[in-house]
């Protein structure tokens, strides 16, 4: 008896916690249906009081939409495959890999999580500035190809599973190539799908990176086309909320088909030394 | 479940793209634009003058950047007024937030890459000022057609000039001002007849304030304080250009009217609607300060508000300057730009300061007095009622420059700790005038108030 209260009291507690942490995207989700008036009015509704798509269709008059979106997810979809491949290779390497230098090599992975942005953003702008990738996609592309987290948490994932396995491939006559693609790969999927999922989050909602490097429309992100909503003097709220509610269905999407793989991959890489 | 909601999503992802009316291109739109502009031929301008017929870089295909925040529409259609006269020139327009420009903007300019032409806004002169190029243009003619211009000049030149000019006027509720019984003979001239009209204004149920006859909540120091000195005479800086001159008497006895207000004649209070803007705008509050910018936010954020407008009033009616203004800049010219692109720029530049179509559009957005001298009785800027109001003393306005934002955020510190956090009003200003003493040991700011038209 004491447990089953113990249970709904958690229950409770949880969706409590649930309906705090989401009230707020709910109130955006609903703000984005109502006029500018309304969302700054002194008497707040949930819904709206006078529902509109003026928000939706507004969108546009600050920036290319669409073009925006686009342009978001091709450099989110080809920067996290390409960081989800090479964490794995790297992490592959640092944990099943025995070579001199490979705990300083390793180190040297932790420390770039250690040092914060800000310091770095200006040597590597102008790095980018002398390479001549302004204003090019190589400025989003290539400096984001290595995640030193990716490397570590897919070192830690990896580390756990059996060497037998990777010797049993070799004595069959399994090369190396075949074995981290054909062996490691499907076998570090939870591990994959959390990097995935993380990568995938911070690539679409980047904002300054994006901003300093790229100057063309055609080529401009998402993140950066929702500043453009907060104006010198006033904000457009309605159209920022329509868009940022839009913004958010790519990430929604993600989690939804990595879920079981993400929560699995924290859980292991979590209890692993 | 997961492919239906996938699909779902995707739906839902479609449907609102196909909402934001993805069928017209910008660039469709630029060509038409193109197409419809009457390409001039002869000279126009007054003293700054255009000639079309002049070629730009000899008639050779160049691309420049114009860089700029905001508003896309109007300033492309500048760019496409150049670019049908010299269609040999392409400005590619590259928008940006608003706050986020200041800190990519000197990374840019810093390079060889940065754009030829950019919006310039005074607050960050500073920052900008060593990546200019003087003006193209002679001072003369520059000083003939435009107001202010001498508080621009350094060592002889200038990089760039103001082409509107900003300040605060007094906002009312027409329904709350009608309700009250007031009529316009009663629009207030003097700060003693704003303060009875506040208080006609103000509604109370008991001792609670149920609708505030005047609401300087989150605003007293630029409205009011940065302002009202100059009414009695008194400069924000000393007679060095460099220290201010914040513990005054004209100071004091401006903060000291607002304690009154809200204390003595009870026509707000500083716990009644957190921002005065907001509480105008929610028909909480009837009357409120604001700069010109506001006019634009009532029409499209608070548009069901029927409002009026008259001049901010006086202590005596006949002060030595009615308040301060902030210019809005004219475009910068990159000085680490190529030759040629620069000479575009300057060519551009000019374009616009000629361009009376223009400068009355970039007013009328920005809600800006024109400060081109010919303007000032413009049809379509005086039926902008922020503006009309403004016509007759605009000459009595006075900039002390692009001072440092120390200035606005002691002042605020000072007022709020006079309102939530009993200080005394002596103390507060000595305070205040400490601080910002100390911020501005290393500025190089001088004041242009001895610019002023009227200065003594």
């Amino acid at each position: 008896m004491k447990r089953k209260i113990s249970t709904i009291a958690l229950n409770i507690f949880l969706l409590a916690l649930g309906v705090i942490t989401v009230y707020p995207f709910i109130w955006m989700l609903c703000s984005s249906f109502k006029q500018n008036g309304e969302i700054m009015a002194l008497e707040q509704h949930l819904l709206p009081q006078n529902f509109t798509l003026e928000n939706f269709s507004n969108m546009n008059a600050h920036f290319n939409f669409v073009r925006f979106f686009g342009n978001s997810i091709l450099i989110t979809v080809v920067v996290t495959v390409l960081v989800m491949y090479t964490s794995t290779l790297c992490g592959y390497v640092l944990s099943k890999y025995k070579f001199k230098g490979r705990n300083l090599l390793f180190g040297f992975v932790l420390s770039t999580m250690m040092i914060p942005w800000c310091v770095t953003i200006i040597p590597k702008y102008s790095m980018i500035q002398s390479f001549g990738w302004m204003d090019s996609y190589k400025a989003l592309i290539i400096p984001a190809m290595f995640s030193g987290f990716g490397i570590f948490m897919m070192k830690q994932h990896i580390s756990e599973l059996p060497d037998e396995i990777l010797e049993a491939a070799r004595m069959d006559g399994a090369n190396e190539f075949y074995i981290f693609h054909c062996i490691i790969f499907p076998m570090a999927k939870n591990g994959i799908a959390s990097i995935a999922i993380f990568q995938f989050l911070w690539t679409w909602e980047d904002f300054l990176w994006p901003y300093l490097v790229i100057n063309s429309q055609e080529k401009q992100l998402l993140a950066v086309g929702l500043k453009m909503f907060n104006g010198q003097y006033s904000t457009d709220y309605g159209a920022l909320f329509a868009a940022t509610a839009i913004s958010i269905l790519p990430v929604l999407l993600i989690y939804l088909f990595f879920q079981k793989q993400f929560i699995a991959g924290i859980a292991a890489s979590a209890v692993k030394g | 479940m997961k492919k239906k909601m996938f699909a779902a999503m995707m739906a839902a992802v479609l449907a609102v793209t196909g909402l934001t009316g993805c069928g017209s291109s910008a660039s469709e739109q630029k060509a038409q634009d193109q197409a419809q502009a009457d390409v001039p031929t002869e000279p126009f301008g007054d003293a700054v003058k255009y000639d079309p017929s002049v070629a730009i870089n000899d008639g050779k295909d160049i691309t420049v950047e114009l860089w700029e925040w905001g508003s896309d529409d109007l300033f492309q259609k500048v760019i496409d007024g150049y670019t049908a006269i010299h269609p040999n020139v392409t400005i590619k327009l590259v928008n940006n937030p608003w706050e986020d420009y200041w800190t990519k903007l000197p990374l840019a300019l810093d390079g060889e890459k940065g754009p030829a032409i950019f919006n310039v806004h005074n607050s960050y002169h500073e920052n900008l000022i060593n990546y200019m190029a003087p003006l193209d243009i002679p001072l003369e003619d520059l000083q003939a057609d435009f107001t202010g211009v001498d508080a621009h000049v350094i060592d002889g030149n200038v990089y760039y000039i103001d082409y509107g000019m900003m300040t605060g006027s007094v906002y009312y509720n027409k329904a709350m001002w009608e309700a009250a019984g007031l009529t316009e003979n009663d629009i207030p001239k003097t700060w003693d007849e704003f303060r009875e009209v506040a208080k006609k204004l103000t509604i109370k149920d008991g001792d609670k304030l149920v609708q505030a006859g005047l609401n300087f909540n989150d605003d007293f120091h630029q409205n009011y304080l940065l302002g009202l000195n100059y009414q009695m005479g008194e400069n924000l800086f000393k007679e060095d250009g460099k220290t201010p001159n914040i513990d005054s008497d004209a100071m004091k006895k401006t903060m000291q009217m607002l304690v009154d207000m809200y204390e003595v004649d009870g026509v707000g209070s500083k716990d009644f609607g957190e921002k005065g803007a907001d509480s105008f705008g929610q028909g909480q509050s009837a009357m409120v300060i604001q700069w010109g910018h506001y006019y634009n936010t009532l029409k499209t954020t608070w548009s069901n508000i029927d409002f009026g407008v008259f001049e901010i009033p006086t202590f005596d009616g006949n002060p030595y300057a009615y308040n301060r203004y902030n210019g809005e800049s004219t475009f910068g010219v990159n000085k680490n730009a190529p030759a040629d692109q620069q000479a575009v720029a300057q060519d551009f530049v000019k374009y616009f300061l000629a361009n009376d179509e223009a400068q009355v559009e970039f007013n009328l957005a920005m809600s800006t007095f024109p400060a081109k001298k010919s303007l000032a009785s413009n049809e379509k800027i005086l039926e902008n009622p922020s503006l009309k109001v403004l016509a007759e003393h605009i000459d009595h306005y006075i900039w002390p420059g692009p001072m440092p934002s120390t200035v606005e955020t002691s002042l605020k510190k000072a007022g709020q700790d006079v309102f939530f956090n009993g200080v005394d009003i002596d103390s507060a200003f000595a305070e205040a005038q400490a601080n910002i003493e100390k911020d501005m040991k290393n500025s190089s700011f001088v004041s242009v108030e001895n610019l002023y038209a009227y200065a003594e």
